[in-house]
């Protein structure tokens, strides 16, 4: 059965590697409503013990500014609004993916970008992500254990768990000493 | 700016090492050849759940049983992440699916071979795997930045995938007579596709050109797969086990392993779709596919509520 095109809106995902790490964007998910889209990163993304916190905002909610689009247009004229938080995300490195870095109090994105292109260090940023505090929706304290506990104890999902190069070398000693 | 203009531009940001991100300026074949490429790599994750899916109820202990399981679990997850990669690009899910389903769209030829025993959940992890790492290393050199980062976290994770393999290899080759005799076996079946997995040599490889000139690609299929037989024919010796090909032989002045011929004809038979199990892996993939239609018919469902409530 297909009926078209039925895709969900996309959903960035942020994690939090622990607690005072920042939250860094893990990729994105489809979903019809924001707790499929925690439920949904959860199974795609969390699936080894070093997730503490997720947080999801719709992409099509996440305002974005480019490191060109700024030297080339300049800062972007902020517009009328009500004043509002908006979490702020930062993109330092052609490897690297968005790191949350802080919020900012402004009365429309543009503003927000306008703001956090003044409060966060400019150089190094390649794109600046703004999006409304209102729109972010953030796994819940009592969640947590439900969600990431059942990782904690899965140690066999790290290579580190496999003592491949150990095996190896004995194997070489024992040989050694037959010779 | 021109379309040359823009297409000088992208090739420079490329020559200067820069990420190419969803929403920037890129050539239409750029965007189709990675699109093809991601969509064939989700594919094959997804495919290559099935030779081990089968042996998870069989696995000889419960340790055993809980990695497989996780790995298993990975590639399912893995597919995801690549399906969101492509997505950036344009494509749709049910687009990909329905190339994948159709048989349209191709996955690696390496998962239309059967996995007759318990010691080929060893040797897929250890040659399978680490031959998939060696690409997935290179392809995190990508110059687009979903899929450079995509294959950052699959490689990181498939090294759990590699690493349970090569333990057991070890530990089989170390047994009992009928442990060693399994073990050999499977080298002696996976050794060959492992090898064809890097896909045909340099000078037949048509897509190779434009993808290395572009930096979706930083390596040739062959500089990987010599990579790989240096890395895995010498330990394979050490354990005492042997390699089926009576031309391998380690070449003094540069200290590469050297293989003998490949069977392409053998190869082409199985990308076409006249491998040992292509029809059993549609099959599966195929019934998978119908008897999730209840969970995606609860899912649809769930988000008319949602929409409902949200509008009322």
């Amino acid at each position: 059965m297909t009926s078209g095109d039925t895709q969900w809106p996309r959903y960035q995902v942020f994690h939090q590697e622990g607690p005072h790490r920042p939250h860094v964007n893990s990729g994105t998910v489809h979903a019809a409503d924001p707790e499929m889209a925690l439920q949904n990163a959860r199974d795609v993304f969390v699936r080894r013990p070093d997730c503490v916190s997720l947080w999801v905002a719709r992409a099509a909610d996440i305002q974005s500014l480019t490191a060109e689009e700024l030297e080339s247009a300049g800062v972007p004229e902020p517009t009328d609004g009500s004043l509002g938080t908006y979490q702020v995300f930062l993109k330092k490195s052609q490897v690297g993916s968005h790191e949350h870095a802080g919020s900012v109090q402004a009365t429309s994105a543009a503003g927000a970008l306008a703001a956090a292109t003044d409060e966060f260090e400019k150089e190094d940023v390649l794109v600046w992500w703004v999006v409304p505090e209102a729109l972010m929706v953030r796994t819940e304290p009592d969640e947590i254990d439900s969600l990431f506990h059942p990782a904690a104890g899965k140690l066999y999902r790290h290579p580190a768990f496999y003592h491949t190069v150990t095996l190896m070398r004995r194997l070489r000693e024992a040989e050694g000493e037959n010779k | 700016m021109t379309e040359n203009g823009r297409l000088a531009e992208f090739e420079a940001r490329i020559r200067r090492g820069e990420k190419i991100e969803p929403g920037d300026w890129m050539p239409e074949d750029y965007r189709r050849q990675l699109i093809r490429m991601i969509s064939q790599h989700a594919h094959s994750e997804i495919m290559g759940m099935l030779p081990e899916g089968t042996w998870i109820a069989r696995a000889p202990n419960l340790r055993r049983k809980m990695v497989l399981l996780a790995k298993v679990q990975d590639e399912a997850g893995h597919g995801q992440y690549l399906y969101h990669a492509a997505e950036t690009l344009g494509a749709t899910r049910e687009e990909m699916i329905e190339a994948l389903l159709s048989g349209k769209a191709k996955y690696s030829q390496v998962f239309n071979y059967p996995s007759l025993s318990w010691a080929d959940m060893g040797v897929i992890g250890w040659f399978v795997d680490g031959a998939a790492i060696l690409n997935q290393t290179m392809l995190a050199r990508c110059s687009y930045g979903p899929y450079s980062r995509a294959m950052v976290r699959i490689s990181a994770e498939e090294s759990f995938h590699m690493k349970q393999g090569k333990e057991q290899v070890i530990l089989l080759s170390q047994g009992t007579a009928a442990q060693v005799a399994m073990v050999q076996d499977a080298v002696n079946r996976w050794w060959w596709p492992s090898m064809m997995m890097f896909g045909p040599h340099d000078q037949e490889s048509p897509n190779s050109p434009v993808l290395i000139k572009w930096a979706i690609k930083t390596r040739t299929n062959d500089e990987l797969r010599q990579d790989f037989v240096n890395q895995i024919a010498p330990e394979v010796m050490e354990l005492g086990l042997t390699l089926p090909d009576p031309d391998l032989h380690i070449e003094k002045a540069t200290g590469n392993w050297i293989h003998g011929p490949i069977d392409w004809d053998e190869f082409w038979r199985v990308v076409r779709g006249d491998g040992p199990c292509n029809a059993e892996r549609m099959a599966a993939r195929r019934k998978a596919h119908d008897d999730g239609l209840w969970v995606r018919q609860a899912l649809e469902a769930y988000a008319r509520r949602e929409a409902g409530v949200a509008a009322a």
